[in-house]
């Protein structure tokens, strides 16, 4: 039984910190929270289930797909609502209202576009499951709880070894000290959009295989908003460590207290960790956070 | 010149409100009243029922048959050479809707009996109108007792024509016990929803009752998606079947997550399950699954409306609400032509005294104590091969 909810509170924190990870990649260089990401990853698991059904793609296509679409509405979305902003130096209480109102539209546009239908995506891996021990985990959460891995260790491995990584970290900490070094903003602003879009497609397509598409999909992410806050807004392995964090403390509140009262822990953890450390577990000093 | 333009347009206010005013108070609709008082020229019966949002595919298909069947009555003649008309209103299966449509309907529209809603929550919502109003008011797919029955005092202009959570979740229990030979079970349910609530409940009396053991009870709040945690601890106790009387969405999602954990067992629903969505929603993992129902498209009782369905709409009603939305209409036709007034407590106490009358789903006899019909069988469906297979008729013991 301890395995067990350990392995599914793993699998729910993987998939809490990869849309966290989304998050925090975008506070870091903005300082903002960027609320439209939900819907990004709402419209990658749209994406993804038209290329799988309609155009009858394979499944590493559809994967493809799915990310593209996110990087297509990360860096559009950035050009459009953010960029006007930036250069008007708004403050990222700007940002962020203009985030929800992104949020907001992408969501009524599917519901103008596609209807409240919920799609459900065809059984691509089946359902067989693994056994490891006493316990069981589908074959789609180890998949998806790999891939997210590998997508998480590839951002981390992009970003302290490669000459762009090194200009957004750089803008993390003072943009426009990083602007006077000769790194291009906008260049790496677009940049870090495609990248959280690219992880929200990824967050999408296996959000939608695992549940299904719906318009309002894109609120799942408030928990991993949570996570990301609790393991600290702006860094990378905090909201890794908040994803899984509060994964597990789901998965064991549901197993050992009771189901009904598990978000009441969720937030609860969310008050105590910012009351004891206001930065979160990993986070960096800032002094603005929205 | 500012100040000129907002004097106009104050006028103009005005003047659009005047005309508004004297367009309501025409003394012709007085007029318009029927020499006889006690049944008008046309008989508006109120039709409450979700035609857009989540409950949006049975009710449009309702919508659809209680019109078809509305036409039947009157080209037979109607009741007693006056024409039924319906009314139809969308509720979106929301409480607060449902209460707006049935006081416009009592209101304006002036109905003199209203036939809904689908959901126990929102007619539970609606008596808040139609008893005072005292408008009779037939549940179509509301199952939960206190529809009718509120702290044992029955309400006097609230009826049903189907059975009730209690007796959903005692064909279940019994059926899980006697057909499928289950000896243990777990619960997963609904704790937002009053109808999972209800099931749940009266499935684990029932199923104590035959003498089977509940290895494990586990809830959730409406909109939940991930339940691996709480079907992780009901597969520790190894139940034969795992009984989910939730929405289609929720139990499909389930099912996929407990085939997921291995768990290898039986589920069992309730009649929420009954719609093509938890195939599309659940795909392999549903498969096999029983549910109970309220009616089935392969009901020999029904054939005959189902061709004729098909024949206007070009396609299969979406059951069992057009069924027993058309029961309803048939009780309400029958009262008032019994009755022989349109007036409300008359009706009801026609309704009261209901006995074998000839619905489309079966024979309906009303026990006056409770406003329910009595003994109404069930239907036992199983989800195969990517379709809904009628297993039988079943009448608990």
């Amino acid at each position: 039984m301890l395995l067990q909810t350990t392995i599914t509170g793993l699998a729910i924190g993987g998939i809490y910190a990869l849309m966290a990870v989304g998050y925090s990649l975008v506070f870091s260089v903005l300082n903002f929270s960027n609320f439209a990401h939900g819907s990004v990853i709402m419209l990658g698991a749209y994406a993804g289930y038209f290329v799988l059904t309609k155009a009858g793609a394979s499944f590493p296509v559809a994967l493809a797909g799915s990310m593209l679409a996110g990087v297509i509405l990360g860096v559009t979305n950035e050009r459009l609502a953010y960029r006007p902003l930036r250069v008007r130096n708004a403050r990222p209480l700007y940002f962020m209202i203009s985030a929800m109102g992104v949020a907001i539209f992408l969501e009524n546009l599917v519901y103008a576009t596609l209807g409240a239908h919920f799609y459900s995506y065809p059984e691509v891996l089946g359902r067989s499951i693994v056994r490891l021990g006493g316990a069981s985990i589908g074959i789609l959460d180890l998949f998806a709880l790999a891939f997210s891995s590998v997508a998480i260790t590839g951002l981390h491995f992009f970003l302290h070894n490669t000459k762009s990584g090194l200009a957004i970290r750089a803008c993390s900490f003072d943009m426009t000290v990083a602007s006077l070094f000769g790194v291009r903003i906008d260049r790496i602003v677009g940049l870090v959009f495609a990248l959280a879009g690219a992880l929200a497609g990824l967050s999408g397509i296996f959000l939608g295989m695992k549940y299904m598409a719906y318009p309002t999909m894109g609120w799942i992410t408030n928990k991993a908003y949570v996570a990301a806050v609790i393991g600290g807004l702006g860094s990378l392995p905090g909201a890794v460590i908040g994803g899984i964090v509060l994964g597990l403390l789901e998965t064991f509140v549901s197993v050992y207290i009771s189901s009904i009262i598990r978000d009441v822990f969720s937030f609860s953890a969310l008050v105590l960790v910012l009351l004891a450390m206001p930065n979160g577990l990993m986070g960096r000093y800032v002094e603005e956070k929205i | 010149m500012k100040r000129l333009l907002a004097a106009a347009m104050v006028l103009c206010l005005l003047g659009f409100q005047l005309c508004g005013c004297g367009g309501g108070t025409k003394p012709g609709d007085q007029a318009k009243v029927p020499d006889e008082p006690g049944v008008p020229e046309v008989i508006k019966i109120g039709h409450a029922v979700a035609l857009t949002g989540d409950a949006s595919i049975w009710g449009q298909s309702e919508s659809n048959a209680l019109k078809m069947w509305a036409r039947k009555v009157n080209e037979q003649g109607g009741i007693d050479g006056k024409k039924i008309e319906l009314v139809t209103y969308d509720t979106r299966a929301d409480s607060v809707e449902a209460v707006n449509v049935a006081k416009r309907m009592i209101e304006q529209d002036k109905v003199v009996a209203i036939i809904g809603a689908a959901q126990s929550g929102v007619t539970i919502a609606m008596t808040a109108v139609t008893e005072p109003a005292k408008v009779p008011l037939i549940g179509t797919t509301a199952t939960n007792p206190e529809v009718t029955v509120k702290d044992g005092v029955v309400r006097p202009h609230t009826f049903r024509v189907c059975f009730i959570d209690p007796f959903q979740g005692t064909v279940a229990a019994q059926f899980a016990s006697t057909e499928l030979g289950a000896k243990t079970a777990a619960v997963l349910y609904d704790v937002g929803s009053d109808y999972s609530s209800w099931l749940a409940q009266y499935f684990i009396e029932a199923f104590e009752k035959m003498g089977g053991t509940i290895v494990g009870k586990e809830a959730f709040r409406t909109g939940e998606l991930d339940y691996r945690a709480m079907l992780g601890k009901l597969k520790e106790g190894n139940p034969d079947v795992i009984f989910i009387p939730t929405a289609q969405k929720e139990a499909a999602l389930a099912m996929k997550q407990a085939r997921d954990l291995g768990y290898e067992g039986k589920f069992l629903g309730g009649d929420n399950w009954g719609s093509p969505d938890i195939i599309e929603l659940g795909g392999s993992a549903v498969e096999g699954g029983y549910f109970v129902n309220l009616a089935s498209l392969e009901d020999p009782d029904i054939q005959d409306f189902i061709a004729e369905y098909r024949g206007e709409y070009g396609s299969d009603p979406v059951l069992p609400n057009p069924v027993m939305a058309i029961d309803a209409l048939i009780v309400l036709v029958e009262a008032i032509k019994k009755a022989g007034s349109t007036d409300g407590d008359a009706i009801c106490k026609a309704i009261e005294e209901i006995k074998d009358l000839q619905a489309l789903t079966g024979k309906i006899t009303y026990d006056p104590q409770t406003h329910n019909p009595l003994n109404k069988p069930a239907i036992i469906q199983q989800i195969k091969d990517g379709e809904f297979i009628y297993v039988e008729k079943y009448v608990t013991s």
